[in-house]
């Protein structure tokens, strides 16, 4: 809302206070300052009238014209000037050299295109008067003297804040409840309102109101208060109104819509005329009726929804109440006589409607913050005043009032030092109540500590805690020194997640990748192929804002593959890039999971060239990191197990699955299907790995390890070497070994380890066939173990791999 | 003899020029040294000279015997130094760069929220956590949000469709579910599943329907906090926020808190924050997070009795700090991922 600093001194003294002050003030009363601007002619000593003597065409160009000015000095000053609006004798602003404009730009003397210039005349919008016409303003029909300084032409200049009202505080969408803040805040007294049209209510109309009837049967509209004026002369509103409304941004139209904008932006409470002549027989808020439509001021035609609220007459709908009105029932050059509305209608309807067709007005802005029921009336009155003042009205008794003002006064109990208690730090009550008096409430002393009436101005305020921040308000938060030191709780820990994060994050960045960070809303081809159609659409969003984010991420994997791309494409080195962060996944239940999830991907052929070669970044150098991460989240490695990845975003016979026997993890890692990272423009193929966590992985604390003894004796190691078909997983036959290593072991001494350091195929195999070489190691906790039994052990081992088909163990 | 020993000695010294390998050092010591070496052999014809003769020999001998273990000690350390240039291979420019990757960083935005964590932990905040899908309940019912506050418009948040169910906040009623636009849902969260008295700071991604630009972004991070206990009070809320601005910002750092309103704390507030030190943004009032203590309605949704408890809650942008902390004028930076964006705050 735009506050005049002039308007504002209406309401409250402000002489030795600054609008810079008043711009302090106002947001530590949670009154939002979003700028200061000046309004009217800023003090410009050096701009003087003018009168253009003559001018001809500038030799060098045809857009200019070279005038002489008389400015009052005696002689005439040459000005080249760009407008085309003039014509000689036209008396006008000039800005002589020195002068500093609005626009922040020094007048000098100069040449343009070679021709001297001595000064500048101006347009309204070059002085800061805002956009008037096109060309200079021409200063003629004033009939000012040459040489006079134009500001003795204009009023003072007057400053504008624009303040930003928060929702709760509707009240100061008018410049009294800003005033009334304000005046709290400085300790100003607030200057009383004089209302002379006198209040009073009929509950009919009268034979001699425009109207025969004036209802309410709509549930928004609980109060509704309508007056009638008669020869009612409509013209152009006085300077000083036109002023007050142009400073708040208001255009001024005729002196009967000028007062209604007058006293709503003076109150904040909104007002409608209607041109009684164009209304049918009576005034009702009813619900709108199936059909109805109406078309509104700004030229919308609107369909209206039944059951909107709207002003109607016996006919039809003149208003979308507290929106809008209709282009057919508002006062013209010709009314001569109205009908003024004032009324409250429900914020939350209001604000509704409007959203709904699509409007926002100075009206439905109010409305919908709840004005303050017992301003209608005055409101009304306010502007009757005006409009028997400067529109020569004739009123016709008092307002026609239907319903009841919907709320009233409200009284708080506050409890003896609860406000100190919630601060903090002492205050004495009797500062407290002073406060309170400032804001008009009224303050009296109770069985508990205090009775404090709110005023139904002031809605928002309805509990002792509201009035808590009342009080801060005004006392000023500053004052509220800081608080007690505090001492930790113990045993209260970090969430798990948070530490898996901070530890999982430091383990790659050691490793030497780059974290990004991904938007979690992608589009829709990413998470057909991530998931498959059938289930992308399960992570679909309702209300989507753009066609790239329609989905929640259900992978980390192809942003990074993106990201790898975007830098190789600036020439910057990506090397290794990972993320961690939350994604979704569609559960066998039907529902979505999230899964924290950490992933990482490097593309395989280097980058960079080097004067000495590196082992490339590998599939199973993924999987040493991916097994790495699964255990920093409590996911020991003998959980974990591996299989093909089957399409998606692997590549076949590439990348490998990875499953939690636990069920709490999942993932993959390998490479990236080499047709979609090729798509990307990725000419390497790119090597990734991810896996994630359901929030119930992180849910019990971790467990403090126990030591466990080891004995102190040698081991022994034998090798197996076993002859299997290609299709037999290493992971199989690794199991066989350990569980006949395990039984040979039996409970006498125990395996230690089994480990595969061979892998060979080609000549001297059967076709088809692989060779698996395992390293096995017993130990006994309490000796050394004799070779009988270890070579009794190894065939145990033997004997249980060769029951496997087709399975042969090299001697 | 003396003649033949200084012949031996010479033989010897000659010889050994050509030893250059532990072999050849071997077999030239056997030759010399050993039992049936040159040296050996003269030694063993002492015994053939008479008692008046054998000082003298004696004497000479074991000068040729000297003089041949100094030439075997000077030809071991030959032979080692020539081992161990050849385990060693060619010198290294030290002066070379290395091939390996250097260390990776973390993202700003990490960056900026662990050390916002660290200093929030110091006061005995720890982290709490929550879904990023919320039941609509959660992110704004059980906050004292109106039923028609314009947060909750489809403007504005984003919802997921009626058949969505999430596995980690069911519905309590036929709520919409939707994707928190705050990180105050974990405020709820925690209320509900742990007893008072309690501090905890949760960082997370929130969502908006906003469209991406400089200052705007579709998801972003908070860091909300929580402090429940007996009279948690204003001068709390200062002390707590001044402690953070001070860590964070560095100790010349200043504060002021300024009405404003949020429906789930009263009364409630907007700290701004000035600093010498942030660039052309140093010396003015910039508006950093809102805060508040929390309202008595909020503590009863979440099933707390306001008579008994009371707290505080603050909530503040990661992009907003990080971007202030080092001087970044876009919010699209964060998310593009280019890594000479990323690299930057290693």
């Amino acid at each position: 809302m735009k506050v005049s600093f002039q308007a504002l001194s209406r309401h409250l003294d402000l002489a030795g206070v600054t609008a810079e002050r008043v711009a302090e003030v106002l947001p530590m009363l949670g009154l939002e300052v979003e700028s200061v601007t000046t309004f009217g002619l800023a003090p410009l000593p050096l701009v003087v009238v003018g009168e253009i003597k003559s001018f001809e065409k500038h030799p060098k160009a045809d857009r200019l014209s070279v005038c002489q000015v008389d400015a009052g000095e005696g002689s005439l000053r040459q000005i080249v000037c760009g407008a085309k609006n003039f014509k000689a004798g036209d008396r006008v602003p000039v800005a002589l050299p020195g002068t500093m404009m609005p626009g922040g730009f020094e007048i000098k003397v100069s040449k343009l295109r070679d021709v001297d210039s001595a000064g500048m005349m101006c347009s309204s919008e070059e002085l800061g008067l805002g956009k008037g016409e096109d060309g200079l303003l021409i200063l003629t029909p004033r009939q000012p003297a040459v040489g006079t300084p134009l500001n003795s032409l204009f009023g003072a200049p007057d400053t504008v804040l624009e303040i930003s009202v928060t929702p709760n505080r509707g009240d100061c969408l008018g410049l009294r409840g800003v005033a009334r803040d304000l005046a709290a805040a400085l300790g100003l007294a607030l200057k009383p309102l004089t209302v002379k049209t006198a209040a009073g209510r009929a509950a009919a109309p009268s034979a001699a109101d425009a109207v025969q009837f004036v209802r309410s049967s709509s549930e928004f509209c609980p109060y509704y208060t309508l007056r009638t004026l008669k020869n009612v002369k409509v013209g152009p509103s006085p300077e000083w109104l036109r002023r007050d409304l142009e400073a708040a941004g208001l255009r001024p139209i005729n002196n009967v819509v000028d007062i209604t904008n007058w006293v709503l932006l003076e109150l904040g409470q909104p007002l409608h005329a209607f041109d009684a002549k164009k209304v049918s027989e009576g005034i009702e808020a009813r619900p709108a009726r199936e059909g109805e439509e109406i078309v509104l001021l700004d030229g919308k035609k609107v369909k209206l929804e039944p059951g909107v609220c709207v002003i109607a007459d016996a006919r039809r709908p003149l208003v979308v109440a507290g929106v809008m009105g209709g282009v057919d029932s508002g006062v013209t050059d010709s009314t001569t006589d109205v009908l003024l509305e004032a009324a409250w209608f429900r914020p939350g309807e209001i604000r509704r409607v409007a959203r709904r067709i699509g409007v926002s007005t100075d009206s439905s802005h109010r409305f919908a913050r709840d004005v303050d029921p017992a301003g209608v009336e005055l409101a009304s009155r306010l502007a009757t005043d005006l409009l028997i003042e400067l529109a020569g009205a004739q009123v016709v008794g008092p307002a026609v009032v239907v319903g009841q003002p919907p709320r009233a006064d409200v009284t708080i109990e506050l409890p003896a030092g609860y406000v100190a208690a919630k601060l903090g730090t002492p205050v004495a009550d009797a500062d407290v109540n002073a406060a309170f008096a400032r804001l008009g409430f009224t303050v009296k002393p109770s069985a508990a500590g205090f009775s404090v009436l709110v005023p139904s101005f002031r809605s928002d305020v309805t509990r002792p805690i509201d009035l808590v921040e009342e009080f801060i308000r005004i006392h000023g938060t500053d004052k509220v020194p800081a608080g007690r030191p505090i001492a930790p709780l113990p045993g209260d820990e970090d969430a798990l997640t948070s530490v898996f994060t901070r530890e999982v994050s430091a383990r790659l960045v050691g490793a030497g990748f780059t974290e990004c960070c991904h938007y979690s809303l992608r589009d829709a081809a990413e998470l057909e192929r991530t998931l498959g159609a059938d289930k992308a659409a399960l992570v679909a969003m309702d209300n989507p804002l753009t066609a790239e984010q329609t989905h929640l991420r259900a992978s980390l994997v192809p942003g990074l593959a993106g990201a790898l791309a975007l830098n190789l494409s600036v020439h910057a080195d990506p090397r290794g890039l990972f993320e961690v962060g939350t994604v979704f996944r569609p559960q066998a239940d039907g529902t979505v999971r999230e899964f924290l999830s950490v992933a990482f991907a490097i593309v395989a052929d280097p980058v960079t060239r080097s004067w000495k070669s590196r082992e490339a970044f590998d599939a199973l150098r993924a999987k040493r990191l991916l097994q790495d991460a699964a255990a920093l989240a409590g996911v020991a490695s003998v959980r974990l197990s591996f299989a093909a990845a089957t399409g998606g975003l692997w590549q076949a016979d590439h990348a490998s699955a990875l499953v939690d026997r636990g069920r709490a993890a999942e993932g993959a890692c390998g490479v990236l299907d080499l047709r979609w990272t090729r798509s990307l423009g990725l000419k390497s193929s790119v090597i990734a790995g991810e896996v994630c966590f359901p929030r119930s992985a992180f849910a019990e604390a971790r467990k403090t390890p126990r030591f466990e003894a080891f004995s102190s004796f040698p081991p022994v190691t034998k090798d197996v070497a076993v002859i299997v078909p290609v299709g037999v997983a290493a992971a199989e036959v690794e199991s066989r070994v350990r569980q006949g290593a395990s039984k040979a072991a039996g409970k006498e001494f125990a395996l230690e380890s089994v480990h595969c350091f061979d892998v060979f195929a080609g000549p001297g195999l059967p076709e088809g066939h692989r060779s698996l070489a395992f390293e096995i190691r017993w130990r006994h906790a309490a000796r050394t173990l004799t070779d009988e039994e270890t070579n009794q052990a190894l065939g145990v081992v033997i004997a249980t791999l060769e029951k496997g088909a087709g399975w042969t163990v090299r001697r | 003899m003396q003649q033949q020993l200084a012949q031996l000695v010479a033989a010897a010294t000659q010889e050994a020029s050509a030893v250059a390998t532990r072999a050849e050092l071997e077999a030239f010591k056997a030759r010399v040294v050993g039992p049936n070496g040159s040296l050996t052999q003269v030694m063993k014809g002492m015994a053939t000279l008479s008692k008046e003769e054998r000082p003298v020999v004696g004497k000479l001998i074991n000068e040729a015997k000297r003089s041949v273990e100094e030439l075997l000690a000077a030809l071991l350390v030959k032979v080692e130094n020539s081992e161990i240039a050849a385990a060693l291979g060619a010198s290294v420019d030290p002066t070379l760069p290395s091939p390996d990757a250097p260390a990776g960083s973390l993202h700003p935005l990490s960056r900026t929220r662990e050390r916002i964590l660290a200093s929030f932990r110091k006061l005995g905040f720890v982290v709490a956590d929550g879904p990023e899908v919320e039941t609509e309940w959660h992110c704004f019912d059980a906050l004292n949000t109106p039923a028609d506050h314009p947060a909750r418009d489809m403007q504005d948040t984003l919802y997921m469709p009626k058949a969505f169910r999430s596995a980690d906040a069911p519905r309590k009623a036929d709520e919409a579910i939707l994707l928190r636009t705050h990180t105050s849902s974990v405020q709820v969260r925690t209320m509900l599943s742990r007893k008072p008295p309690f501090r905890i700071v949760a960082p997370g991604r929130c969502f908006r329907r906003d469209a991406v630009d400089a200052t705007h972004s579709a998801n972003f991070h908070q860091v909300e906090g929580l402090w429940i206990d007996r009279d948690v009070t204003l001068a709390d809320l200062r002390g707590v926020l001044d402690f953070f601005v001070k860590e964070t910002f560095g100790a010349d750092a200043e504060i002021r808190l300024r009405p404003s309103v949020f429906p789930f704390t009263e009364p409630s507030f907007e700290m701004d924050l000035r600093s010498p030190n942030l660039g052309r943004l140093s010396d003015r009032w910039l508006e950093i997070m809102g805060c508040g203590l929390v309202d008595p309605k909020v503590l009863e949704l979440c099933g707390l009795d306001p008579k008994e408890w009371s707290g505080l809650a603050f909530g503040l942008g990661l992009e907003r700090i990080a971007m202030l902390v080092h001087g970044i004028d876009d919010i699209r930076h964060f998310y593009n991922n280019d890594t000479r964006f990323l690299r930057q705050f290693a």
